[in-house]
């Protein structure tokens, strides 16, 4: 398959007083389009950073990242806004919806940004909400919904601008098992019905069962890969 | 020259807000909203439905802030009507002038009533002279202090006459305007019965209120600086509360009379016998004639003892003010300012509030793509509009409550005793909230704009 996500000597870096620390050090990686991959790893190995580095939310200190055919480490902020808009969805471990607005306006708010007609954006909209099966609560605030249901409107939210890429950052983190189970099962669904490719991060093994590809990092580098099993939604152990 | 005299004295004394909130100032500002609601028009449902759902989230701290610029704004508008209106009366206009003839070295002013026929023609000698009409375009003034009780003499039954011509009230004398209709047909109605009868007078509604008499009850005044003249009257109508509230109207003939009365009581003139022309009003129709009415009057042999000076009516108010010099001064520099510091500041800290609370609702929105520019209208939205709203509410109110339900702004100045609101007020409030509201959250719109969203969510996770 060829490769949606290539990144090439990527190193970050942070300073912390005189201090420099690197969180991740010339590491390469390719990502085909329409896999599931999981990226594993201890607490401070840089898995976090490696997803916002290629979803564009931060600049790495070296090396390259080519999402599509763009190099995304070289575009200026307002560029990497205008490109984020387009091609990356992005789940949050507490799925950061805004309060104020409801189901149906927090996943109409990235098609806010694109030149889409009213009609055009409920249309999506309504699509993105019956895909994680959420049609009937689309007027219910955050405050009104339960953790998986909040969490499957942040997918619904990911992917109603039908992006290159979904990144995911814990997206099972603050759930309890059954609601893990039916978003991770919502993932593979995604990924196998619309081709979608699919980066998550998760400390939970269990989690990473349901990826065609898990990482392992350690203080910033690749330790490890696993390919599992081809995809089929399961059922998590308890 | 009278130019050089009046330059240095007026122009110091009281600048408009126009010239405090420079024209520039309030371009910029417009131009601003105007190139925002532009900018935001396609998803103007979105911006505003969003900034008001932000906004009634927090619904107290919403609230408080703008009832803080309700508050401010009002004080700065009553404020500006005092500046306003003085500089209003203080300028000069370069048609239709009033000038004032008073006595050169002397305050108050006191002449003899015998320089009033010359005077109020404007002192022409020769041919080609100017001649002021003074059927139509002059007046003389005297005051005529009195009280119901020379025994116990109190505020409330104290009461200060204008003795003037009754017909050139209406045509000559200031703040007519601020009247309505039928209070001017009452008070012309008045008029008309004093120049049938000079016993009638014409009170402030104010003052009748304070004295307890009302229209139609004859009273007896002695009086104050006139001392040993003691009057019987008729009040034949009232002045509307505002400008005229407190004031009194008499005829000059009535004061004359008296006079004779007393000479010819007492076998000798009345001490003010000789000094009861206070002010000679002229109305001139420009600057040239004015100046070459002034020539005719200073140089004129008639008006040597004692001297008479005579500017215009802007220069006159000009120097009377000038006691009021510092307080002006303090008003306009000192506590207008540091009430718009205030309300910056009261902005600065909500907006500042809201930012810190919403870091990471601001951060998702960039990691959805939202670009900077439009996390700065999100969080400027916010302050432009309670400042916005809230200053029209400031100053609307104002206006409504001051002039239609008080009959105005009640801060007894030099002669002036009311300030009505100006109708510019309507836009004072917007302008003031909007121009803080910016100056506030500029800083915290800023910051907005450039949360590192890594950073953010590094902190949460």
């Amino acid at each position: 398959m060829t490769p949606i996500v290539q990144v090439s000597g990527l190193s970050k870096s942070f300073t912390r007083g005189s201090e420099t620390i690197k969180v991740l050090d010339n590491l390469n990686l390719e990502v085909p389009r329409g896999q599931f991959m999981a990226l594993m790893g201890p607490s401070g190995s840089g898995k976090t950073t490696l997803l916002n580095l290629i979803a564009g939310l931060d600049s790495p200190s070296a090396g390259s990242i080519v999402v599509g055919d763009k190099d995304i480490a070289k575009m200026s902020e307002a560029e990497l806004a205008r490109w984020r808009t387009r091609h990356v969805g992005f789940v949050f471990q507490f799925y950061h919806l805004l309060p104020v607005l409801t189901a149906y306006e927090n996943v109409e708010l990235p098609l806010l940004l694109l030149p889409l007609s009213a009609s055009d954006r409920k249309r999506q909209v309504l699509t993105a909400l019956d895909l994680v099966g959420l049609s009937g609560r689309m007027n219910h605030r955050p405050g009104q919904l339960s953790g998986g249901q909040q969490q499957r409107v942040g997918i619904a939210r990911a992917m109603v601008t039908d992006p290159t890429l979904i990144v995911a950052d814990e997206p099972t983190g603050d759930l309890d098992s059954k609601s893990a189970e039916e978003i991770l099962n919502l993932l593979v669904e995604l990924k196998k019905s619309l081709e979608k490719t699919i980066i998550m991060v998760t400390h939970d093994p269990k989690a990473a069962l349901y990826a065609e590809r898990v990482l392992h990092l350690e203080k910033g580098r690749l330790v490890q890969e696993v390919l599992n099993a081809p995809l089929a939604p399961v059922a998590m152990a308890t | 020259m009278f130019w050089e005299q009046l330059d240095g004295r007026l122009l110091p004394l009281v600048q408009t807000p126009r010239d405090t909130l420079t024209v520039s100032l309030i371009e910029f500002l417009f131009a601003f909203c105007v190139l925002g609601a532009i900018a935001i028009l396609p998803r103007s449902v979105f911006y505003g439905g969003l900034i008001l759902k932000n906004l009634w989230r927090n619904r107290i701290r919403t609230f408080l802030t703008g009832f803080a610029t309700i508050v401010l704004v009002l004080v700065v508008t009553l404020v500006w009507t005092v500046l306003v209106f003085l500089a209003n009366v203080t300028s000069e206009k370069a048609n239709n002038l009033k000038a004032i003839v008073t006595e050169r070295w002397q305050i108050p002013s006191q002449m003899p009533y015998s320089y009033a026929a010359r005077l109020t023609e404007g002192a022409p000698r020769e041919p080609g002279d100017v001649r002021i009409d003074s059927s139509r375009d002059s007046m003389t003034w005297a005051f005529f202090g009195a009280t119901l009780d020379p025994q116990n003499r109190t505020r409330e039954n104290s009461l200060f006459f204008f003795a003037m011509e009754p017909d050139r009230f209406l045509t000559m004398m200031d703040g007519i305007d601020e009247m309505k209709p039928d209070e001017i047909e009452a008070v012309r109605a008045g008029i008309a019965q004093m120049e049938q009868d000079v016993t009638k007078v014409i009170i402030g509604s104010e003052k009748l209120k304070a004295m307890n008499k009302r229209v139609g009850e004859s009273i007896k005044v002695s009086g104050l600086n006139y001392q040993g003249i003691d009057l019987e009257m008729t009040i034949c109508a009232e002045f509307p509360e505002g400008r005229y509230g407190q004031s009194a109207l008499m005829s000059r003939e009535r004061l004359n009379r008296s006079l004779d009365e007393y000479e010819r009581k007492n076998r000798k003139p009345h001490p003010q016998a000789n000094k009861n022309l206070n002010l000679v009003w002229l109305r001139v129709p420009d600057t040239a004639t004015f100046q070459q009415v002034e020539r005719q009057i200073t140089t004129s042999p008639e008006f040597k003892s004692p001297a008479v000076k005579i500017e215009t009516a802007s220069s006159g108010v000009a120097g009377f003010l000038d006691a009021y010099k510092d307080m002006l001064w303090g008003l306009q520099w000192i506590l207008v300012p540091f009430i718009l510091a205030t309300m910056s500041l009261i902005i600065a800290m909500a907006i500042s509030i809201g930012v810190r609370e919403r870091r990471k609702e601001i951060a998702v929105l960039k990691v959805l793509g939202f670009r900077p520019v439009q996390i700065l209208i999100l969080v400027l939205g916010e302050a432009l509009f309670v400042g916005g709203i809230c200053g029209f509410i400031g100053s609307a109110g104002t206006i409504a409550y001051f002039n239609h339900y008080l009959g105005g702004f009640k801060f007894p100045i030099a002669f002036f005793p009311i300030f009505l609101i100006p109708n510019d007020a309507y836009w004072w409030g917007p302008a003031i909230g909007v121009g803080t509201a910016l100056a506030g959250s500029l800083t915290p719109s800023l910051s907005a704009c450039n949360i590192r969203v890594s950073e953010v969510f590094s902190r949460i996770s």
